[in-house]
Order: C-alpha cells, then sequence, then structure tokens
C-alpha cells in the first residue's frame, strides 16, 4: 500500500508580541509531528483544546507555513511548491471545517457555495453549473431543492453536509476532517459520520480525521495519533490497541461507555495542563504523571517503537 | 418523600408553549439525569425549578414543583431569592455566568455563606478554604486571591461548585456543567459531583446531552425531546431495555469504539425548535414505528416496572 501523505517532523511556532510589561514569548503549536497515511486509510487524530490538532490541520494542507518539516502528498514536496502550484495541488486535498460556512460567505446560496471551489480554481465542472451542483447535492444527501437556500435557512447539518459536498467538488482524494461533527447533536453527527463512511466507500477517498471525542474516533478510524501539547505521544496502530502512554490512558479511563455496567473508577488527576508558552523540561505530561521519573523532568521522551508500537514515553505501560 | 419532585411542568412565553409534561423526582443521595439534545427543554426544566422564569418573561402553566414538601410553583421572587443558591443550587455550562471577573475568587465564595448562613466574614473565608479543599484545589489560601480570569475552566468550573456548597444545600441542579471542558477535566468534575452526592447526601439533577455521562453517574434517567419528557426510569432500564423509540434511536447513535461490528445509526430528519414541535407524538416525522395515531394523538406513558414511556406502542413487538 503506498502511503498518499507523508508527514515529517513538521513543526510550528507562534510568537506573542512583547508589549512595554512583556517579553516576547513563543510556543510550539505543533512540535515535530511524523507520520505517513497510506491510501484508502483514515487517520484520527484526537487530543483535547489547544493541543495543535487544527494546526496540525492547515500546517497539512499548507493553509498555515511550518516552521519546520516536510510534507510529501502523491509523491509531492509540498513545501516546495509556489503558490500556484500549490493551488492546483489543493484540488486533491481538501479540509471540512466544524463549522462549514464560517469560511463561505453567508449571503452565498447553497448552489454557489458548492460550486465555488471551480470559481477559486479558474475552471468550470464538466457539465453545466446547475447539473454538477444537482450531482454534489446528491452525493451528500441532500434534496436538490434546497441548491437557492441561504446558510440560515438550513439546519446545522445541511451546513455540514453542504460543506462536504464543497469539499468533494474538485474530487480530491484526501479529505482532511476537523471537528466536522462537534457542533451537530448526536442523531445528527451519526447520520453526517454514516454519509462520510459510504463516501468513502464510493469514492475511495482518505481522511485525516480530528476530533476530541475519542470514542467516536476509535469508531470511524483504522489508526490513532494522540496529542498533548503538540507532540505526538502515541500512535495506535488499530482503535483498540492498549493505551502505553499514561496520558492516553487518562484519556481513555476519562472517556465513558455508554453503559451502566462499565462505569469507570475515575482516578483523581493532578495538576493542570501547563501553558504551551512555557512549558516545563522533558515530557510536557511528568507534572501529572503517575509513573513519572527523574529522567522524565529533564528529557523529552521522543516517539520509539521498542516493546510495542510508537509511544513518546521514558516508562511506557 | 422526595428531596424535590416536579409534576406534569408546563411553560408558556407568551403564546408559544416550549415545555410540557415534564415530570421526575429526586431523593438525598441520589442523581437524576435529564438527558436530551440541542432545544428538548432541559434548561428550561432547571429554569423553572430555580424560579428564573418569571426574569425571562415565562411562566408556569401547568403542573407544580414541590421541594423538601413546600411547594415552588409561582413562590414570590423574595421568597425564591431565599433558596436560590441557598438550598438549591446551580451550576451552569458558562461558570463565567455565575463568577463576577472584577472580584477575587475568595470574597466571591465567601459572600455565600455570609449571606444564606449568616457567618461573619472570617468564619466565611474558613468556611471557603475548607470547601476549596474538599474539592481538591491546590493551595485553597493562594486561590482565593485570584480573579477568575487568572484560571483554567476546569477550576472556575470548580469554583462555581463551591459557590454552590458553600450555602450547604439540599438540592443541586447541574447545566450542562462539562459540556464546555475537556474529557479529562470532564471526568474530575463527574467524579467530585459523584463523591459529593455521596459524602453530603445531596439531591443533584445532571443535565446533560451525552448519553454516556448519564450512564457513568445517574441514577435515574429522564429522556426529553421537543419539550417533552418521552420516558424515565432507572438507568439500567433505560440503557438495558428502552421502551420509546427515540430513546432507542438515540442510544444507536452513541459511536462505540474499538471491534468495528456496532453501525452508527443515526436518525433521518432533525431535532425540532418551538417554532414546529409536531403535533401527536413529538419524534413522529423520524420515528421509524410511526402510524397514523401518532400524527394525532399525543401518547400517555405505559409503566413497565419503575419505568414508563409516552409512546403508543411501548411495550408492543415491533
Ligand atoms: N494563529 C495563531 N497564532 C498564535 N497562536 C496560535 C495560532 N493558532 C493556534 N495557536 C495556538 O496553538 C495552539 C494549538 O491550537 P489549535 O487550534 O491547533 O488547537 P486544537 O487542538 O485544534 O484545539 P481545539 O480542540 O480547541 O480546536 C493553541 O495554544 C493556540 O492558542
Ligand atoms: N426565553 C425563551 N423564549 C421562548 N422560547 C424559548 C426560550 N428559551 C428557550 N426557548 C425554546 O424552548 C426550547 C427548549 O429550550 P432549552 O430548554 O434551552 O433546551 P436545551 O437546554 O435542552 O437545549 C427550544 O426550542 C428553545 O428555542
Ligand atoms: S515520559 Fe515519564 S512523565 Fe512522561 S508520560 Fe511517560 S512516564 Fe510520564
Ligand atoms: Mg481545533
Ligand atoms: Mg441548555
Amino acid at each position: 500500500m503506498s502511503n498518499l501523505l507523508e508527514v515529517r517532523n513538521l513543526s510550528k511556532q507562534f510568537s506573542a508580541p512583547g508589549g512595554p510589561f512583556r517579553k516576547a514569548r513563543s510556543m510550539h503549536a505543533v512540535n515535530g509531528v511524523s507520520f505517513d497515511l497510506p491510501k484508502g486509510r483514515v487517520i484520527g487524530v484526537v487530543g483535547e483544546s489547544g493541543c495543535g490538532k487544527s494546526t496540525l490541520a492547515r500546517l497539512i494542507l499548507r493553509l498555515v507555513e511550518p516552521s519546520g518539516g516536510a510534507v510529501t502528498f502523491a509523491g509531492e514536496d509540498l513545501l516546495a511548491k509556489s503558490a500556484s502550484q500549490m493551488r492546483a495541488l489543493r484540488a486533491e486535498m481538501q479540509m471540512v471545517f466544524q463549522d462549514p460556512y464560517s469560511s463561505i460567505d453567508p449571503r452565498y446560496t447553497v448552489a454557489r457555495a458548492v460550486i465555488e471551489p471551480f470559481e477559486v480554481q479558474g475552471r468550470k465542472p464538466d457539465g453545466s453549473a446547475k447539473a454538477e451542483v444537482e450531482k454534489l447535492l446528491e452525493m451528500v444527501g441532500l434534496d436538490a431543492g434546497l441548491a437557492s437556500s441561504f446558510p440560515h435557512q438550513i439546519s446545522g447539518g445541511q451546513k455540514q453536509r453542504v460543506g462536504i459536498a464543497r469539499a468533494l467538488a474538485l474530487r480530491p482524494s484526501l479529505l482532511v476532517l476537523d471537528e466536522p461533527t462537534a457542533s451537530l447533536d448526536v442523531s445528527v453527527q451519526a447520520q453526517i459520520i454514516g454519509l462520510l463512511e459510504q463516501l468513502r466507500d464510493d469514492l475511495g477517498l482518505t481522511y485525516l480525521f480530528i476530533s476530541h471525542d475519542l470514542s467516536l474516533v476509535k469508531y470511524f478510524c483504522d489508526e490513532i495519533l494522540v496529542m498533548y501539547l503538540g507532540r505526538v505521544v502515541e500512535a495506535l496502530p488499530e482503535t483498540n490497541a492498549p493505551a502505553r502512554h499514561p496520558y492516553t490512558k487518562t484519556l481513555m479511563d476519562s472517556t465513558f461507555e455508554p453503559d451502566p455496567k462499565l462505569r469507570r473508577l475515575i482516578a483523581p488527576l493532578e495538576g493542570e495542563v501547563p501553558s504551551p508558552f512555557d512549558l516545563p523540561p522533558g515530557c510536557a505530561f511528568a507534572e501529572r504523571c503517575e509513573y513519572a521519573t527523574d529522567i522524565c523532568r529533564v528529557e523529552t521522551p521522543a516517539l520509539n517503537e521498542t516493546g510495542g508500537h510508537p509511544v513518546a514515553c521514558h516508562n511506557p505501560l | 418523600m422526595s428531596m424535590l419532585s416536579v409534576r406534569d411542568l408546563g411553560v408558556a412565553f407568551g403564546s408559544i408553549h416550549p415545555l410540557s409534561g415534564v415530570s421526575f423526582s429526586v431523593d438525598r443521595g441520589q442523581t437524576i439525569g435529564i438527558v436530551g439534545e440541542s432545544g428538548s427543554g432541559k434548561s428550561l426544566t432547571a429554569m423553572s425549578v430555580m424560579g428564573l422564569l418569571p426574569l425571562i418573561g415565562g411562566r408556569i402553566t401547568d403542573g407544580n414543583i414541590e421541594f423538601d414538601g413546600q411547594d415552588l410553583t409561582n413562590l414570590p421572587e423574595t421568597a425564591y431569592r431565599k433558596l436560590r443558591g441557598g438550598r438549591i443550587g446551580l451550576i451552569t455550562q458558562n461558570p463565567m455566568t455565575s463568577l463576577d471577573p472584577l472580584k477575587k475568587i475568595g470574597p466571591q465564595v465567601d459572600a455565600v455563606a455570609i449571606l444564606h448562613l449568616e457567618m461573619t466574614p472570617k468564619e466565611a473565608r474558613a468556611r471557603t478554604e475548607d470547601i476549596l479543599e474538599t474539592l481538591r484545589i491546590p493551595e485553597p489560601a493562594l486561590i482565593c486571591d485570584r480573579y477568575p480570569h487568572q484560571m483554567s475552566g476546569g477550576m472556575k468550573q470548580r469554583i462555581v461548585i463551591a459557590m454552590a456548597l458553600a450555602a450547604d444545600p439540599d438540592v443541586l441542579i447541574a447545566d450542562e456543567p462539562t459540556t464546555a471542558l475537556d474529557v479529562t477535566v470532564q471526568a474530575q468534575i463527574i467524579r467530585l459531583l459523584d463523591d459529593l452526592v455521596k459524602e453530603r447526601d445531596l439531591a443533584l439533577v445532571l443535565i446533560t446531552h451525552d448519553m454516556s455521562v448519564v450512564a457513568q453517574t445517574c441514577d435515574k434517567v429522564v429522556v426529553m425531546y421537543a419539550g417533552r419528557a418521552l420516558e424515565f426510569g432507572t438507568v439500567e432500564t433505560i440503557f438495558d431495555a428502552p421502551q420509546h423509540p427515540y430513546t432507542q434511536a438515540l442510544i444507536g447513535c452513541i459511536p462505540r469504539g474499538g471491534d468495528g461490528t456496532a453501525k452508527l445509526d443515526g436518525i433521518p430528519g432533525t431535532v425540532p425548535t418551538v417554532m414546529n414541535y409536531p403535533k401527536g407524538c413529538p419524534f413522529h416525522p423520524r420515528c421509524t414505528r410511526a402510524q397514523e395515531i401518532c400524527t394525532t394523538t399525543q401518547p400517555e406513558f405505559t409503566s413497565y416496572g419503575d419505568s414508563a414511556a409516552a409512546c403508543h406502542f411501548a411495550g408492543v413487538a415491533p
């Protein structure tokens, strides 16, 4: 199986400007992230707020310029591309956002929103624009009658279908889905997940699926990357692989089962997530980790496959 | 006798009726979950119990609310003010609705005991520090000297819980207390609330849209949809043998990870808002079992054991 996407040591530093009373500071939103995404597979990225999931997504599509590292998409080195080459490549790799209309003009009708990617590319669809809109709406299970509706006239789930139709317009091979169901009710989330499953099977799509919801990622994905403060701390090769990183274990223990017979014993977790601007030396989880030893507070552990799947921990479980 | 019981509650704003037929009760040392998707009427139920409807232009049109034997339905605001934040505490999704951004934490929490327990400022501060400690907040004295903006979301929510506890309440209403929090923080807050129910013999009304949170913490459950209770029962029956098609469908929407055998079903259509609550059974436009009668007639509750479902076909094999 060949890799559609290869990410190597990808990093992004942001800086907060200084002021009269404060030094300029910088932080790593994404820090040395590497992984391979084989064609046709679904990799999930899971982690808590601010751990760098969305930044990682934007770096991969080069919507944000990396501070370092490399992204290879279908054999092409993305960071070596000019803006116009990049625009052409973006037809192949599209993003779906949590709030689909955040990047679309609220005065656009559904039809306009769905056809806009062609305009951006300076391309025309194969048939008429109207036929193309109908085809795309059908692909995402929307009634063609909605084509002339405005965003405020449709529901959250319908908007998300429009977001997906738009992402599909240029027939990409990779979709980066950044929390596509986070603002939806569960009954609608389940519809959208079902649609994404069907599209993957019908169109042979490859997904990078970002979510803070471990149950959802376990359900939907083939492999899982667990992020903590900008780093991938564990790469689960299959969704029911046991946690090797203490943080992953905490995340799993904090995720409840929809079954009162499977109640969890919630162990108290000490401390707070450190500020990304002020990371302590060593492992970022050390302060809160019950397995931490002296080396954890000195040396940052690298992803390591000794004894099992990749984990960045000095004392893996 | 129940600590809090709500019977057949109906609420109106002008000619709009966003809530009707909501009943539940909760005892000391017990947690009841009110679960439903957005717009199902969970928050309005909480506001009704807290006596906050008049302040937002709403009113109770049907049913009654009883707290420790006292009828709260249409209790005047002056009397409610003594109970609210006193014997009945409220925790909301956004901690900043309860915290004053301009005041230090200590004085804000102290004020509760000063007002409701008539303590001196000194006594109140000692109590505040005690409570912060039971909530596993490190260095309570230091925290008392901080402002809300200097704290994480999880810590702010703990402070709000501390404020609710400061008056030594009998009932706590928690309206999506962990929805805005990360999962590890959510788990910590849930653990805290669980411990409080057991240690202080509180009656907890836990409002959430998350069935997994319900499964983890609640003794009893009310399932709401389109401003109505559709099913209630013990947490075991609700998950093992739900009778209402909506409850069954809702459980089918929960992603279960791992082995890839369970398929996510989804429910066709969308959650209605108050402007388009369906006639008859509110779930009928999305229900796979709906018949003619469902479109015209609101179903009564059918009991089975200590649970009940409002469906024309509850208990009837499909
Ligand atoms: N343009 C930016 N400038 C400065 N800092 C940024 C910028 N974008 C993101 N960050 C910071 O980078 C970190 C990672 O942010 P990111 O949005 O990638 O997190 P996330 O994992 O997607 O979180 P969430 O679950 O809340 O969506 C955060 O600390 C955020 O504040
Ligand atoms: N102040 C109000 N006036 C009129 N309708 C309201 C008001 N508050 C809420 N509603 C309506 O009542 C229904 C239930 O709302 P709410 O209790 O907030 O639901 P939930 O908390 O379950 O999401 C919704 O359809 C909502 O639009
Ligand atoms: S490296 Fe050390 S501190 Fe970090 S998670 Fe592993 S054991 Fe804990
Ligand atoms: Mg994000
Ligand atoms: Mg609400």
